[in-house]
């Protein structure tokens, strides 16, 4: 039996015996993470539902001066309320999404013939919120223009299509599962920040936490290599990262099998093939996690230092995803190449239901292991310094 | 119950010098240690806390490289077979704990595994460490609210589970009550009765005089005298062997700790 092996299976053996990790990696975090996704997706799509399909409670300031524009809006439920007093104020303060304002020279110009002034404030840095009702606002009034202008034309004796040079068709090549919304952003984060740090509390106890412990100095004087040792220590996390990422992708899939279709966004259901690719597309985060989480309970000098880096483990899968949100490119080959920003891509390209071509799994899978290489020899080097047993 | 061996079992330590950076400088914990620890017999590093008894233990289980001199262990140097020579040492160190969500069988199957052995081997040498240490009582608990006594059986019979021609022990008596030193000291001199060589750290007097047939005084890093009880007590010109030994590292610092 390989010293690599011994290693894994008490680590796993111990691991298991201990109530509170088994509990937070195998069925807090399995259970927080797909209720949070199926709550915001849900939540998303009542919100999106009210804003598109509701009856739309407009504030309007200065209703009196466009009464038929007022009546031509409450067909198309959209209820004109009593507006605030101070209208920007009140969109800024966040009381009001939306609000509508008539220019008091609005008869007088709508009768003139020229264009009558009409304002929409909104908060363009609150897309969640006023988004959907400022865009469902803004087509019922160009429509009310053009329904206006066609007739202008015609009681002029000009044919309308004189002033529409273009026909402008929409054709929307999406994949059923490409509609966007928050949670699908999400999803991709959540998945590498648990692959990546969902064994912190077995890698750190495993070395940190056997020197605290003082079992590592007795440990080391066996025949066991160092890099045995280690190799068993990151295959221990590895494995139990897995489990409870199989744990979790499976409740995930239970949460949105449960939840009325109509409420979700089902795009977010995975089958189970995506399941399998999506664990193969963060199989190397996972041992890259393992691996720098050994290295780093080997270079910090205890359990709480270790613990104390989890900010900036926290922060750094969520980099390609900040990336990602703010220049939304194309998919171009080096990224694959590039740590967690290959896997979000790739693991986005899944949940649209997109295939990956053999030459990106290879790419993806090839440089994510180089790196788990070289985390794995860092962790391996400070493994080998006297500092790391011999504290005492 | 020894492997015969084609030549005999023996520690040497030649020269030893390790030094440490700290924040005031270098220290020098072992400026310069010789011994031979024989076959068959017990040898004691005796000296206050903070000579360099520890570190020189350390230095022959491979954790630590000397920055000069050499020790080697049946013959071989731990900076060419680190692996071999720690196949060959059976190691009680000073950090002794225990992985307290295992049984006590199961540490001492853990590091006879690492050890190579298989379970056959494993189980019988475990049995034969259980009735020697008397551990009957608790071998299939727990590890976890052990008693000191129980906790230093249980790190033993771990350190000794591949049968160990040699057999090194950092302070094996600390913390224990009466009873247990006594039972413990019995299990020494049943290892040195079975030829193996044993070599152990002490600062505690009486602990190397009941012991030991071989003591080598170490202070400030250094050997200050070596030889068996009878002979420190003729080099220093003392009756007793606690005054060979204040006599010997020229102060009573440390010794009642």
């Amino acid at each position: 039996m390989s010293a690599w092996w011994v290693v894994l299976r008490k680590e796993l053996v111990d691991a298991f015996r201990d109530r509170r990790t088994v509990l937070v990696a195998l069925v807090v975090l399995p259970l927080a993470v797909p209720l949070i996704l199926a709550g915001m997706s849900a939540l998303g799509a009542k919100r999106q539902a009210r804003q598109l399909e509701g009856t739309l409670e407009l504030p309007v300031v200065g209703a009196e001066h466009a009464p038929n524009l007022i009546a031509w809006l409450a067909t198309q439920d959209v209820r004109a309320m009593p507006p605030p007093a101070d209208p920007d104020a009140s969109v800024r303060r966040q009381e009001r999404d939306v609000v509508l304002r008539v220019d008091p020279a609005f008869g007088a110009d709508w009768r003139a013939g020229r264009p009558a002034g009409l304002e929409i404030v909104f908060d363009s840095s609150r897309p969640l919120q006023s988004g959907a009702t400022v865009a469902r606002l803004r087509a019922l009034l160009e429509s009310y223009d053009r329904q206006v202008g066609t007739l202008r034309l015609i009681a002029r004796g000009v044919h309308p299509s004189i002033v529409q040079p273009l026909r402008v068709g929409h054709r929307d090549v999406a994949t059923p599962e490409s509609s966007f919304d928050l949670a699908q952003q999400m999803l991709p984060y959540l998945l590498l920040l648990l692959a990546f740090i969902g064994g912190m509390q077995l890698a750190v106890d495993a070395t940190a936490g056997e020197r605290e412990r003082q079992s590592l100095e007795p440990l080391l004087a066996t025949p066991a290599s160092r890099e045995a040792i280690i190799s068993g220590k990151i295959l221990a996390t590895a494995v139990f990262t897995v489990l409870s990422l199989l744990v979790t992708l499976v409740m995930y899939r239970v949460a949105f099998a449960v939840m009325p279709a109509e409420r979700i966004d089902t795009s977010l259901a995975l089958p189970a093939p995506a399941l399998a690719r999506l664990l193969l597309v963060v199989l190397p985060v996972v041992l890259l996690g393992a691996a720098v989480l050994t290295a780093l309970a080997a270079f910090a000098r205890s359990h709480r230092e270790a613990q104390g880096y989890l900010p900036l483990l926290i922060f750094v899968p969520m980099l390609p995803t900040l990336y990602l949100m703010v220049a939304p490119v194309k998919t171009q080959a080096w990224m694959l190449a590039v740590p967690f920003l290959g896997q979000n891509q790739l693991v986005l390209r899944i949940l649209r239901g997109e295939s990956i071509e053999s030459w990106e799994w290879a790419l993806s899978l090839g440089a994510g292991l180089a790196l788990v290489a070289l985390a794995w020899w860092l962790a391996a080097r400070l493994y080998h310094r006297e500092q790391l047993a011999a504290s005492g | 119950m020894v492997r015969a061996h084609e030549d005999a079992a023996v520690i040497e330590v030649q020269a030893l010098a390790k030094s440490f950076p700290t924040r005031d400088g270098i220290v020098r914990a072992v400026d310069c240690v010789g011994f031979t620890a024989a076959d068959g017999g017990i040898t004691g590093l005796l000296g206050p806390n903070g000579a360099g008894k520890t570190t020189t233990l350390r230095m022959l289980y491979t954790l630590m490289r000397p920055d000069a001199g050499r020790v080697l262990v049946d013959g071989l140097d731990p900076a060419v077979r680190p692996d071999e020579v720690r196949r060959r040492l059976g190691v009680l160190p000073d950090a002794r704990g225990l992985y307290k969500r295992l049984t006590a069988r199961e540490n001492i199957a853990y590091f006879g595994r690492l050890h190579g052995l298989d379970e056959a081997t494993i189980a019988a040498h475990t049995s034969r460490l259980v009735a020697a240490l008397g551990m009957a009582e608790f071998i299939d608990r727990r590890t976890e609210g052990f008693s000191q006594g129980q906790r230093t059986k249980t790190a033993i019979a771990r350190a000794l589970v591949h049968d160990p021609r040699n057999v090194l022990l950092d302070e094996p008596t600390n913390g224990l009550d009466v009873m247990t030193t006594r039972a413990l000291r019995q299990f020494l001199r049943g290892l040195r009765a079975e030829g193996r060589c044993v070599l152990l750290s002490s600062h505690v007097m009486q602990e190397v005089a009941a012991l030991c047939d071989h003591v080598v005084v170490i202070a400030h890093g250094r050997v200050v005298a070596q030889g068996t009880p009878q002979e420190l007590r003729a080099q220093t010109g003392c009756a007793n062997l606690e005054d060979a030994f204040v006599r010997a590292i020229g102060s009573e610092e440390g010794l009642y700790s």
